[in-house]
């Protein structure tokens, strides 16, 4: 084969959210755009049994329902199930506020989201070159000029990277752009099971109207066995999804098997009964950055921009990630657009991009949240006291018939008081609060 | 210089595939299509075999459009020209009607590049019929080397190869006449890592189309669901059986043994299933 080099206007490393929509804002505005992804194809490295969020898809393709999104059920229900050992409260939301057209938020599965994904950035021009691991960066007067991949012949050029390599960000910390590696209290274990029954069962077990329904909840409580965690469920249109994300330091002291706490999680009560008969259909895990803003990486320097999970865009609260994605490959792909009008892609031009970012909410609720994953770390009673007094006091409250009602309500506070004093729940509520509001 | 063909056929990624409980067929809804992984050996020998030899490669593929990125795959690996063979025409056709379409496109493509060595995949994994090779051989009138595991020599002056294949109890080797046809275990070779700018190159190109009525002009009785004799009445799961009992013997003495294993047949003779399961 010839030997002439292989040269592009922008190399984008990745072909997830980021990745693809970072390609596909820089080729349809007429950069020779190259994709390199690892996988066999677009989203074949992916696990994932979350949602997309409108707002960012149709940013990016305003024609988004014509192009026939693979989307699973529109979230029409969603909230908080607080778990004790043996119940549940279950705090969702329907109708009212989330009857947006379109509905907010899609349940996807990734695998077969991001292949179309990629697919449209194909459209707008991008080439995707997939099976292909990126490895290196070629560098010209210490400065980035293109990336050394694993075959033979195998180094491309261009004046722009975009690095969307996900989170095990090991070309961002071969940059320096951060000076460590991803670290367990700061990263998740996301461990899932996709369930398959027939969608008239999901419907019926979930109280669905129809098809075109769907839930995304967070469970919080015994179901990360007091670690800092949340459990999850989203409903596909013929499967439901369920998982635990525990940060991988829980996991290490505690000594729980990431399998054994899903599988608590199956069994548990008012979970079983939902997914019985169902077939396994997936299983397996994925790391989830959780660190946010403390632990994000320098999100650019000469040649260079970072986005999605490989910058640590993920808000662990609301689940948002694969919106923040979308939007900084956008504002990645943009920059990258604006470098090649200037002619110059030094960090002084590249910095635009975090100008971007910062305008927006991914950097704003980033850094609103930035003492979040530290808070629910040293915080553990609000993964297990907290939701255990919620499953008892409602159940007491309930059940407290031919009682005076002066000592069931003793007795209510009671349940809390003598697993935390009234004035530590109360300090935590505070910091709770601060936590979100940022300050 | 040599001329390889090699027929290849692009199925769903059966180790993603799920079977759908209501109706027992497959779901292929966003189930990645592969390159057959047989098939993918077999072009890796022809790879081989070129390298050695010079020569080129033509792969061919009768399927839907999207068969395209098969084609762009052995490309990949060192093919230098993919045919696909689609037509609306040719849709629900079963082995026989497969076999007739390839058979007479590669004629087609003998006639302007005498072809020396035909390889296909032992078989494909998703209907795993092993026919569709075979049939091809034998309409065009070739010898036929099944289950082929290794290619001993390939001599094109005097018009012969010697081929390993595997049968249950031995390995035979053969020595055929060229051309001649043959269906590859995956031991034939190891799928190469291709060069960057050939992957590249390979998907950039765009393969020959050819329809039920360009270049070859098909039989319309012979191809397609009307073509195919083969009626699937009913598709679904098999039955897992339970494992057979294991008898443990091992302390026992000769007769105690014995004993053991003659209860168990006479409790077959009465009814029983020798091996677990339902009966």
């Amino acid at each position: 084969m010839s030997s002439k080099k292989i040269q592009f206007d922008v190399i984008v490393v990745g072909a997830g959210l980021a990745g693809s929509t970072a390609a596909a804002v820089a080729a349809r505005n007429g950069l020779n755009t190259a994709v390199i992804e690892r996988g066999q194809q677009p989203g074949g490295k992916n696990f994932f049994g979350g949602a997309v969020y409108t707002h960012a898809l149709q940013e990016i393709y305003p024609d988004l329902w014509d192009r026939n999104p693979p989307l699973e059920r529109p979230v029409t229900e969603t909230g908080f199930w607080f778990m004790s050992k043996d119940g549940m409260v279950k705090a969702t939301v329907q109708g009212g506020k989330l009857n947006n057209d379109p509905i907010d938020a899609y349940v996807a599965l990734r695998a077969r989201f991001d292949s179309w994904w990629a697919d449209q950035a194909k459209s707008e021009g991008a080439f995707i070159i997939p099976k292909t691991l990126v490895e290196e960066f070629i560098y010209q007067d210490g400065k980035v000029v293109g990336v050394k991949t694993d075959r033979p012949q195998g180094d491309v050029y261009a004046p722009v990277v975009i690095i969307c390599e996900g989170v095990n960000n090991l070309l961002t910390q071969k940059l320096g752009l951060i000076d460590h590696d991803i670290r367990p209290a700061a990263t998740a274990l996301g461990v899932k099971q996709l369930i398959s029954l027939p969608a008239e069962t999901i419907n019926a077990r979930l109280g669905l109207p129809s098809n075109e329904h769907g839930l995304a909840i967070s469970v919080m409580g015994d179901v990360s066995m007091g670690m800092a965690g949340l459990g999850f469920l989203y409903t596909a249109e013929k499967a439901i999804s369920l998982g635990v994300g525990v940060t991988l330091e829980a996991l290490r002291k505690s000594g729980v098997k990431p399998y054994e706490l899903l599988q608590r999680y199956l069994n548990h009560p008012a979970v079983a009964p939902l997914i019985e008969g169902g077939q396994l259909m997936e299983y397996g895990a994925h790391l989830i950055p959780e660190g946010g803003w403390k632990e994000m990486p320098r999100l650019y320097t000469d040649g260079v921009m970072v986005a999605g999970d490989a910058a640590t865009m993920v808000n662990a609260l609301h689940w948002e990630g694969t919106n923040m994605a979308i939007i900084a490959g956008q504002q990645a792909g943009l920059t990258a657009v604006e470098a090649h009008r200037q002619g110059d892609f030094s960090s002084k031009t590249l910095s635009a991009y975090q100008a971007g970012l910062k305008e927006r909410f991914v950097m704003k609720d980033l850094y609103q949240y930035r003492n979040l994953s530290r808070f629910l770390d040293s915080h553990p009673e609000f993964m297990d006291i907290y939701p255990t007094f919620l499953n008892d006091a409602l159940g007491m409250f309930f059940s407290g018939f031919g009682k005076p009602k002066k000592r069931l309500y003793k007795d209510i506070l009671r349940t809390l008081t003598s697993r935390r004093p009234l004035l530590k729940v109360v300090g935590d509520l505070v910091s709770f609060g601060r936590t979100i509001i940022g300050i | 210089m040599l001329h390889a063909l090699v027929g290849i056929k692009q199925v769903p990624d059966t180790t993603n595939i799920r079977i759908d409980p209501e109706t027992g067929s497959l779901i292929r809804q966003g189930v990645p299509t592969i390159i057959n992984p047989y098939d993918a050996h077999a072009v890796a020998a022809a790879v081989e075999w070129k390298r050695k030899l010079g020569g080129k490669i033509t792969v061919i593929t009768m399927g839907p459009p999207a068969a395209v990125s098969a084609l762009q795959e052995c490309i990949e690996m060192g093919a230098d020209k993919g045919i696909l063979v689609s037509d609306r025409k040719f849709s629900g056709a079963d082995t026989l009607a497969t076999s007739y379409v390839l058979a007479e496109a590669i004629k087609k493509i003998h006639e302007e590049d005498p072809i020396d060595l035909i390889f296909f995949g032992k078989q494909a994994i998703d209907g795993d019929t092993a026919q569709v090779g075979p049939g091809v051989a034998v309409r065009l009138g070739y010898p036929l080397i099944t289950y082929a595991v290794n290619i001993r020599e390939v001599n094109l002056e005097e018009g012969y190869a010697l081929i390993e294949r595997k049968t249950e109890l031995r390995n035979e080797i053969i020595k055929t006449t060229l051309p001649a046809a043959m269906t590859c275990e995956k031991e034939i070779a190891e799928i190469p890592y291709a060069a960057l700018p050939d992957l590249i190159a390979s998907l950039r190109y765009k393969p020959q189309v050819w329809t039920a009525d360009e270049p070859v002009a098909y039989d319309i009785a012979q191809i397609g669901l009307k073509g195919s004799p083969t009626m699937v009445f009913k598709t679904g799961t098999p039955v897992q059986h339970e494992p057979g009992e294991l008898i443990k013997a091992a302390g026992t003495s000769l007769d105690k043994a014995v004993d053991l294993v003659l209860n168990k047949i006479m409790e077959h003779a009465s009814g029983a299933p020798l091996i677990g399961g339902k009966k």
